[in-house]
């Protein structure tokens, strides 16, 4: 049984909790992990990968430990067609070799792991337990706003000097604070994963991967059949994690069933023979916040701090490493917090000027525009996709032209698709962008 | 209502999910559905396919015991008419792998 009283409370034993935790309690701070599943990990779901470089800032021997399931030393991006593919890839070897680049990774796995790092510094992890709401001082003259602890759905009361929420998309608990609004359907993408078993020597040989070296790819056009968003495949140790997902708002507009779009790109000719004869052993599905920088939430207030998924961090292909770095500055802030007595907004405003240094905080900034991109030509993935895929069959297809009837004919079917100032544009901020939105 | 697309598969068979008693989901107001909502995406965007409309009962049904609580209804409803809320704790999906 725990104690009704903690220094920090930490709602949420993803990335972002889990290392909120861990450096609580490295600084002798009594730490409340709360977890809704039976254990951390259990309800979570990504692509996906791990960075290392913010996975080392955390657990610097991360490697001894740490659940990885294969090294990434190919990203290869597919633009899709029914019956076509460009692909654009990069392979290095380097990236097989200390210090690494980013590993793929299972959440239940890893967030079970990263959570028993945060228990082992001496963190309490509270698992199978909802938070109902926040607890708010009931006298001095910050009655009712300073946040003093949290309720538990059974009604008892848990109280803190400062509470953290890492509790994910959803953010229920910082909606009710007050700190984040009402949300509209085009802040969030919406994917599906299927978790493909097969053994780890077919997986090697249909990737030309050694043991241990993992790969990913990316793809746009095909698999979101004209919505925004992605298909993409993690090659894991003996399993495949395959995704496809859009922007909310366009899938409805659209008509789309996410899963549909799933199996529809587990026949594509190209996918269908990478995890031909594989067995589905999970299927999961998950919102991302894709709010960007204008949708930001409040990011502290009298005795609380918001972190992760929460706080609407996730930037491009960057969400975890935000997530794990925010609970990173949240502990930071929150520590020096208690050293000086003092948990007002004021004291633990600290946390936002971290987070305005980060690397992900000033990558949303430069994201807005592309976001904005995006919103006014939501069919610019799927343009550029076709006009490559067109272009470069017209490029190999044999026939008997002179070069420039070749040249001329291709030419023409650019401006069949669409006005060539047009294309050019898009593929001008597909170039800009393409890695971070 | 099981299955999805042509092809009949039930990704649902791949899930562990341990049902609570009480739904953590519910329309708030059956009106809207009837009178304004056209499309009703409800019943097309979630992934677990947790909401179908019922002529007969004129109404959105709702088997919050498929829920896989990726958490898009209650953004993706038109006319915010889906409260949501995450089951009691230890209750729910549960991935294990």
């Amino acid at each position: 049984m725990g104690h009704d009283r903690y220094d920090v409370i930490i709602v949420g034993a993803g990335p972002a909790g889990s290392t909120a935790a861990k450096i609580c309690a490295d600084n002798n701070l009594s730490v409340a992990l709360i977890e809704k599943g039976k254990f951390p990990g259990s309800k979570n779901m990504f692509g996906g990968s791990i960075f290392r470089p913010s996975l080392e800032e955390i657990i610097p021997d991360y490697l001894e430990t740490a659940p990885l399931e294969r090294k990434v030393i190919r990203e290869v991006l597919y633009f899709m067609e029914t019956d076509s593919v460009v692909e654009m890839g990069f392979t290095s070897f380097k990236f097989a070799q200390p210090p690494y680049n980013t590993f793929t990774v299972i959440r239940s796995r890893f967030d079970r792991w990263l959570a028993g790092i945060a228990e082992k510094a001496g963190a309490h992890l509270m698992n199978s337990t909802l938070v109902e709401d926040l607890l708010y001082e009931q006298s001095g003259p910050l009655a009712g706003k300073k946040v003093v602890g949290v309720i538990l759905e059974d009604g008892q009361k848990i109280y803190s000097d400062i509470v953290i929420l890492a509790e994910g998309a959803m953010a229920d608990l910082t909606r009710k604070a007050g700190l984040r609004k009402k949300n509209s359907t085009d802040l969030f993408t919406l994917y599906v994963k299927e978790l493909i078993a097969l053994p780890e020597e077919v997986i090697n040989a249909r990737f030309n991967l050694e043991k241990d070296e993992g790969m990913n790819i990316g793809m746009v056009g095909y698999p979101t059949a004209g919505a925004i968003g992605k298909g993409g495949i993690w090659v894991n140790k003996d399993t495949i994690s395959i995704i496809v997902g859009a922007y909310l708002n366009q899938l409805i507009k659209n008509g789309l069933n996410p899963y549909q779009l799933l199996c529809r790109l587990k026949e594509h000719p190209s996918i269908k023979r990478l995890i031909e004869g594989g067995i589905t052993v999970q299927y999961m599905s998950k919102i991302i916040p894709k709010g960007g920088y204008d949708n930001i939430p409040e990011l502290f207030d009298d005795g609380v701090l918001v972190a992760g998924d929460a706080a609407m961090l996730v930037s491009g292909r960057h969400g975890t490493d935000a997530a794990m770095l925010s609970g990173k500055y949240a502990a930071e802030t929150a520590v020096q917090a208690k050293a000086r007595g003092d948990f007002s907004k004021k004291a633990l405003s600290a946390y936002e000027g971290k987070i305005n240094n980060s690397f992900f905080y000033q990558n949303l900034k430069i994201n807005r525009k592309a976001a904005d991109y995006y919103k006014k030509y939501p069919d610019t993935d799927y343009l550029i996709s076709k006009t490559l895929n067109e272009i470069t069959f017209e490029f190999f297809k044999e026939g008997s032209q002179t070069r420039d009837e070749k040249i001329e004919m291709i030419l023409e079917k650019l401006k069949q698709i669409q006005p060539p100032v047009k294309t050019i544009k898009d593929f001008y901020n597909a170039a800009l962008n393409w890695r971070f939105y | 209502m099981s299955a999805f697309g042509k092809n009949k598969e039930n990704p649902l068979k791949y899930v562990k999910i341990k049902v609570a008693a009480e739904s953590h989901i519910k329309i708030k107001d059956k009106n809207p559905c009837i009178d304004k909502c056209e499309n009703k995406p409800c019943t097309y965007y979630c992934p677990a396919r947790v909401f179908s409309w019922s002529g007969e009962k004129q109404a959105i049904i709702v088997d919050y015991s498929r829920c896989i609580e990726c958490g898009a209804c209650p953004w993706g409803c038109p006319y915010d008419n889906i409260y949501w809320e995450f089951p009691p704790g230890g209750y729910g999906v549960h991935y294990e792998i």
